[in-house]
């Protein structure tokens, strides 16, 4: 047998640097730069703000403008990159109503929008959001209450996901979070790896609400709890998409922590048996079992801050861009909008459907603001434990 | 008549062309390297849940990771990489000595092939196995509709995992090891065949240790790049192991605490370090690579 291909050590070597530097640049991360910010707008956001069909009309308006959104899946990441020097970075930021003003706003991350310019359309939002009792939502205002903090937008709750045809809606919602706990449950659910969430929800299902210090006994039954809920699940994973999937499918009969955010596309798709439960009850504030989110976009304190921030905030209040914000790509979500007609007519029956329009105000109701947990710290701590020393 | 000695012209010598050459490469080494490897160090140091570089140092961070169970992540990462290149040794050997001694047009034709996949995302790639696996798949639906056959989703297991792994570096092995391969001469094998030798004794005194570069770059590839691996246990396993990459992860995001991920980080490449210097110290590199004689 002859050698058809003389290769020497030299070349070998060559060829083993050149995929060792080929290996390393794989790696560079991606770096954008400013420069002009009048041409700039940087939004830092969850999935959907993110989609083109948002963002290009904007681009159509504003010729030349550089405009790049950016989406997370959890809160306190997006705020890491504000702390870590971004600030320089982003203009907007789109998170979960407690982190601007229980973080952000003492932190000196955001800054404070037009209450003059926003107020009109604040008053047309949905009553939980703008009434004349309450006044402005709290959450959307700093903790004296003088300067407005962010825009509020999508909204939903978010509980846990259930396959209808395995699960019905009303023992779901009459046995709520504990539900998971039952013997019977083992292997047949799928556990969404957003962390956050997961501490409060894993709280309501010891029985105890998330939102004050808690107790060593109270510390210790959620150790447990985490360590059950860990061990029965047939998978863990950070991608929606892929537990829905395998709820349809019918890998799965119900997914821990989920929400209208989480199941909508699938039942847009037509997957009708994808359904959120929000709990009758629950050890939350008003014997509430159910929570529920809404994003405020608050204008980051940019020492250089595009000049475009509010328009783009003013823009998205437009009722063809509500509907297109409520429909992005990625989860579709009701809005605040939605109280006027000239919104809630642009959506069609079955997109209504997609986030359980017909029982959202009930569902609502059953819920409680998505705060900050007060030990966080220690119970993500436990939690990441029991999922590190999974057995099952 | 004047003793002026004419003036010497500055001229480059090798040694500062040599320095000046190397100056990019080193300042890219300082900055792209060296200077977020020593931030990482320090970070490590510094009070848990804080933001600020300059702090008193502790040990605080390590106390932690010691006290906790980080040990099972760090295992599991260790052992996936280790069963990953074990696993591809096996399987691209025979491929590549295939490919470097026998295949003509063929190799070509594999060597592209197998490339072309490195230009698709892992991810993507990963999700198509899921696509594959997942109950009612492509691989559960060929099943039942050829063979009446009803299987369970075939993902969310550790082999999974593994198949995984070793789908995604199985080109950084395949490729050294063609190289290395290549580097043995065939008038040493056909000698050997001559005096009567067997083909395992072949494979065992002349094509492993002369193709042994090429092992050890394959190897040493697939586990600095496995031992950081973070999608195949997250995507195919379902997580049903958290590797010490997804707990770094959740460190500097979800807890927000920026100084454990760090010590953690700074923990994992000394260990990682370790074990590739004590694999490294059983061969003599500069021998194998040809750089000092064999004794």
């Amino acid at each position: 047998m002859k050698t058809t291909h003389n290769f020497s050590r030299r070349d070998f070597m060559k060829l083993a640097g050149a995929a060792a530097a080929g290996l390393a640049f794989s790696s560079v991360p991606n770096l954008a730069w400013a420069a002009g910010r009048d041409k700039e707008l940087n939004i830092l956001c969850w999935e959907g703000y993110n989609s083109d069909n948002v963002l290009n009309p904007f681009r159509k308006m504003h010729k030349g403008l550089s405009l790049k959104a950016e989406s997370g899946t959890d809160d306190p990441s997006m705020i890491n990159k504000l702390r870590a020097g971004e600030i320089k970075v982003w203009d907007l930021i789109n998170l979960n109503q407690c982190w601007a003003r229980q973080q952000m706003w003492g932190e000196g991350l955001i800054k404070p929008i037009s209450m003059e310019r926003f107020m009109p359309y604040i008053e047309k939002m949905m009553p939980m959001f703008y009434n004349k009792e309450m006044g402005i939502n709290p959450f959307a205002l700093s903790p004296d209450g003088k300067e407005l903090i962010g825009m509020m937008q999508r909204f939903g709750p978010m509980n846990f996901v259930v396959n209808t045809k395995k699960i019905s809606v009303d023992m779901a919602e009459d046995q709520g979070l504990p539900m998971f706990l039952d013997p019977k449950m083992k292997g047949k659910y799928g556990l969404l790896a957003w962390d956050n969430w997961n501490v409060m929800h894993m709280c309501i299902t010891a029985g105890f609400s998330p939102y004050k210090e808690h107790t060593p006994e109270e510390v210790e039954k959620f150790k447990q709890t985490a360590q059950t809920l860990f061990a029965n699940a047939a998978m863990i994973s950070g991608d929606p998409a892929q537990l829905n999937q395998a709820l349809i499918n019918g890998e799965i009969d119900a997914i821990y922590s989920g929400g209208i955010y989480t199941c909508s596309v699938a039942r847009f798709e037509g997957f009708n048996e994808v359904h959120h439960i929000s709990p009758r009850r629950g050890p939350l504030e008003g014997g509430k079992g159910s929570l529920q989110w809404f994003e405020l976009t608050s204008v980051v304190n940019n020492p250089d801050v595009s000049p475009l921030a509010e328009d783009f905030l003013e823009y998205v209040q437009r009722p063809d861009i509500c509907h297109t914000v409520a429909m992005a790509e990625a989860s579709h979500n009701p809005v605040t909008q939605m109280s006027q007609p000239e919104v809630f007519n642009k959506f069609k029956k079955d997109e209504l459907n997609s986030f359980h329009w017909d029982t959202l105000e009930d569902q609502m109701n059953r819920s409680v603001d998505y705060q900050v947990v007060p030990d966080n710290d220690l119970l993500t701590s436990i939690y990441n434990e029991a999922k590190r020393t999974r057995e099952g | 008549m004047s003793d002026k000695q004419p003036k010497k012209k500055f001229s480059f010598g090798p040694g500062l062309v040599g320095a000046l050459s190397a100056s990019p490469f080193a300042l890219l080494m300082l900055f792209g390297f060296v200077a977020p490897l020593l931030c990482v160090v320090w970070f490590g140091l510094m009070p848990p849940k804080t933001f600020e570089l300059l702090q008193a140092p502790t040990l605080e961070n390590y106390r932690t990771i010691f006290e906790q169970t980080y040990f099972k992540s760090i295992m599991w990462s260790l052992g996936l990489a280790a069963v990953t290149v074990v696993i591809l040794l096996a399987v691209c050997y025979p491929l590549a000595f295939a490919m470097a001694k026998i295949f003509r047009s063929g190799t070509a034709f594999i060597t592209y092939a197998i490339a072309t996949s490195l230009f698709v995302s892992e991810n993507i790639r990963l999700f198509g196995w899921v696509i594959g696996f997942m109950k009612k798949g492509v691989v559960g639906g060929l099943l039942e509709t050829w063979f009446g056959l009803q299987i369970d989703s075939l993902l969310y297991n550790v082999p999974v995992i593994v198949l995984g792994m070793c789908y995604v570096y199985l080109p950084f092995m395949l490729f050294p090891l063609v190289l290395g391969v290549n580097m043995v001469p065939d008038q040493v094998r056909e000698a050997a065949f001559d005096l009567g030798a067997s083909r395992w004794q072949v494979f065992r005194k002349i094509d492993l240790p002369l193709s042994m570069p090429g092992v050890m770059i394959g190897s040493l590839l697939v586990f600095v790049l496995s031992v950081g691996a973070i999608s195949e246990a997250k995507i195919l396993g379902g997580q049903k192991v958290v590797t010490i990459a997804s707990d770094i992860e959740s460190e500097f995001t979800y807890a927000q605490n920026w100084p454990l991920g760090s010590a953690l980080s700074t923990l994992f490449i000394v260990l990682t370090t370790i074990v590739v210097f004590l694999a490294l110290a059983r061969f003599d590199l500069e021998k194998l690579l040809g750089k000092k004689p064999s004794e």
